[in-house]
Formats: C-alpha cells, structure tokens, sequence
C-alpha cells in the first residue's frame, strides 16, 4: 500500500473509456426521466428523480453495509483499522466525497479504489462485475441528492465537471 | 533569483546542477556561533525567528541573529503566514500550543481539543493564514480554522511500507490537487506522502492531479524520489514558487523543482528545520546540531550564522 506508481497509457485509456460508457449511460438515464428534472446531475446529465429512487434502493442493497444505513460511515472513519486500511467514509456529505468529480466518483466505483490512486489498497471493491453503469450512476445520484447543497456547489465547481469526464 | 521554470531548463539538467553543487559544501563566518538546541526556524515580518533551547530573532534573512526574551516554556515547533507577519503559533515541549501576536514577546495557550502530546510537526495553510495542521506522533493529523485556538482530528498517519508512519515535517504546498483544495505534503519516519487538504487519502507524489493518473492516460514523467529509509525531518515549499521544495534528511538538504517528482541532493549539511523566504526561493534558513545556517542560492551552499 502507498506505494504509488505513474500512469499507465493503456490502463489510463481503459478507464476514459469507461468513463464514456457511462457519460452514455448517464445520458440515457436523463431521457427516461418521466418527471421534472431536479438539480442533480450527474457526468454533466440532470438525475431524474426515478434514477434517484432506483440508487437508493440500490444503496441500501450494495453500500449500506459499509457507508453506512444512513451514508453515516463507519464509527471513527478517520482512523485506520488494524489492517492499516482506512474505514469507509460518510456519504452524506460530512466526508470528503464531494471533493471528487462525478467521473471519479463513477471510476473509483466501477474499477475500485486503486483504478484512479495506483497503489493504495482498500477495502472498497470494485463493482464492475456487479453493478452496471447506470446502477453506478442512479447510486451515486441518489448519494449526491442528499449532499447538502453547499457540497453539491462545491463539488460542481471542482476541475473536470463542467466537461463530464475526467478531473483536467 | 532562479526560475528554473522560466528559463525552461530540464529537469534532470537542473538537478544534475544541484548534485554537482552539492560539492561546494558549506562555509564558516568570522563571527561568534550561533547557540545551538534550535528546533525550529521561520520567516516574519521583521526577518526570522529561531526557536528551541533558545529564542532568537534575525533582520537579515538569518545571517546574523540577537538573543530575544526566552519564554517560560520550550518550544519544540513554530508556523508563520506571510500574511499574518506579526503572529507566531508555536508548539509547546509536553503538548499544546501557544500564539503571539508580537512576535513572540507574548505567548498565550491555545489548543483546545489537541491532545496533551508534543507535536511533531505544525504548519500553516498556504492559501488559508488561519488555517493551521499539526501532526502528533502515534496519533495523526489535527487540524485547527480559528488560528489555533480549536483543533479537530482530520486524518490518520501515512501508511508506508506496511506499517504507520509518524509524520516529522509538514508543507502546505500552495497547488491545485484537483479536488477543490492544495496538498499537504508529510515527511515521516518512512519518506514522503501527501495528502489532499479534504484528507481523503495519503498517497505517494505522483504527477498531475489526486486522481487522474490513470484516466488521462498520458504517458508518466520520469519521478526520483527521495531516498528511501530516511526520515524526512524538515519539509518546506517556497510561497513565492511553490513547485519548488526542499526537505532535510539525515544524508543531506535535498531539492525538487516540479513538486517532488525529481529530488536531487543540494548539500550535505545535517538540517533538522528549515525555513524559505516568502518572497525569494533563493533565501534559506536551516539549524543543524552545531547551530544555525543561511543559503542565498537556493539551498546549494550554506554559510554559518553569527550571533550579535
């Protein structure tokens, strides 16, 4: 752990690709919406609010055992655990999850922690084989409609969410 | 003063450079040694400060420094703010911490919340004056918004090599990390991390931003780290160039001009702290065990300080 290494183009290549999948997903999501757009969006695409129901339902079957029922995270989330490992943070807002772009968010989701921090180990997997693009996307809406709204503004002011892809 | 940048030199040409200079070595003056016992230095308004066995203050970039009134507690570490030129917080030998608004004439407690444990490393935020970090050696990473008065735990040790690893020396490093805030670099026991100032993760230096190493998917620059094994016992980042940075370890003063991808040693002076010049990268301060020592070339060579 921690010891980190540089890109690598193929890898790199990989997760942009992923990262356009689910810009498609994301759009695709947004046109099924039967309702009026909320303020959420997500890789640049408003999140209905049937995409935000659909997260929660989703959160509560793959997330809440670790971040928590209430995206509180686990007790003490700052300090290590004894595997040396960091515990999972809060999602709602008091953590530091709206300090990273949406397409962070999606790639850490999707491909794990390590996909966008070489190296570094955690116990978050990654939920490729589990989760498709839009159920990664209808979680992580869900997780920023109940960010208060000073995180989400903060967040959509971070680098590389005014393009819906990466964080340059 | 050197821009490397401006002058678009290599990088590795530069730090070709600085190994070679490193045999200049360093110089002795002519007057009297500078006591020395002192654990830390820093720039102020007025000039510099050292701290430690003693208190002492200097008007000329710490060439030459004066005996100041010694405070009734020791003090084991010291964090200025160019924008608070008057104001030291200082860190207290048993715990806590102390600010004087005077330079150090008058100390008053502060640190609520800290733990009553020595810290081991305070530093001031570069964007954020009243913004403050001190790390605490078995423990982690406090952090304080009111100028040192309150104090919250914000991040646990650097996790190097298999085990934690207490953080000596801290830099807040005044560049964009990608994630809405600026690094905070941490030597510890076991080498150097950094981590976000929203204090997601510590992380080796690796180019560009947190996070975007492998999406971009560009090709790696070259990096060459510090040496591994050493504890990094004094870290600092010029505020006027803060991709420029220079850390203190037991082999020598050592320096990196992209923000810690290529390090290459400077000299072989022993620092235990050091200090860089608000407004000139080229100015440094250092202490060592036999006393105190200044640099006009970025660190390439040094010269003894007098005391007056």
């Amino acid at each position: 752990m921690s010891e980190g290494h540089p890109a690598k183009g193929s890898e790199g290549r990989r997760v942009a690709g992923l990262l356009a999948a689910a810009t498609l997903a994301a759009t695709s999501a947004s046109g099924a919406a039967t309702g009026s757009p909320v303020e959420v969006t997500f890789l640049g695409a408003p999140s209905s609010a049937e995409t935000i129901a659909t997260g929660e339902v989703l959160y509560a079957e793959h997330c809440a055992a670790c971040h928590g029922e209430n995206r509180e995270g686990q007790p003490d989330w700052r300090r290590r655990l004894d595997t040396g490992r960091m515990p999972a943070p809060p999602q709602d807002g008091s953590g530091h999850s709206f300090t990273h772009s949406d397409a962070h968010l999606f790639a850490m989701t999707k491909s794990g922690i390590e996909a966008v921090v070489p190296g570094y180990e955690s116990d978050m997997p990654a939920f490729e084989d589990i989760l498709g693009d839009a159920e990664i996307i209808a979680i992580l809406s869900f997780v920023k409609a109940n960010w208060p709204e000073a995180k989400r503004i903060f967040q959509a002011g971070l680098p590389g969410m005014d393009k819906g892809t990466s964080g340059q | 003063m050197t821009d490397f940048k401006q002058l678009r030199l290599n990088r590795r040409a530069f730090m070709g450079g600085v190994m070679g200079a490193s045999i200049l070595g360093t110089t002795s003056a002519l007057g009297a040694a500078t006591p020395a016992g002192a654990r830390a230095v820093a720039f102020t308004g007025s000039g510099a400060v050292a701290i430690g066995d003693a208190f002492l203050t200097s008007e000329d970039g710490g060439a030459s420094w004066r005996q100041g009134a010694r405070p009734d507690r020791k003090l084991v570490a010291l964090a200025t703010h160019p924008e608070r030129p008057n104001r030291l917080i200082v860190a207290l030998e048993d715990g806590g911490v102390a600010v004087s608004h005077n330079e150090g004439k008058r100390l008053v407690p502060a640190g609520r919340g800290l733990p009553a444990t020595e810290i081991g490393a305070l530093a001031t935020a570069a964007r954020l004056p009243d913004t403050l970090y001190a790390a605490i050696p078995g423990d982690g990473l406090w952090r304080s918004e009111d100028a040192g008065e309150s104090w919250d735990f914000v991040m646990d040790r650097p996790f190097i090599a298999g085990e934690e690893r207490d953080v000596l020396s801290l830099a807040s490093v005044d560049l964009a990390s990608g994630m809405g805030g600026i690094w905070l670099y941490g030597g510890s026991t076991g080498g150097l991390q950094r981590v976000p100032d929203c204090f997601c993760r510590w992380q080796d230096v690796q180019p560009e931003h947190a996070l975007d190493a492998l999406i971009e998917g560009a090709t790696a620059p070259d990096t060459v780290p510090l040496p591994s094994g050493e504890p990094v016992r004094a870290l600092i980042s010029s505020p006027a160039a803060p991709n420029r940075l220079w850390a203190a370890l037991p082999s020598g003063i050592w320096a990196t001009a992209d923000a810690g991808l290529i390090w290459g040693k400077a000299n072989s002076l022993v620092a235990t702290t050091l200090a860089s010049e608000p407004t000139n990268p080229d100015t440094l301060i250092a202490a060592s065990p036999e006393g105190l020592w200044h640099s006009r070339d970025a660190g390439l060579t040094w010269a003894t300080s007098t005391i007056l």
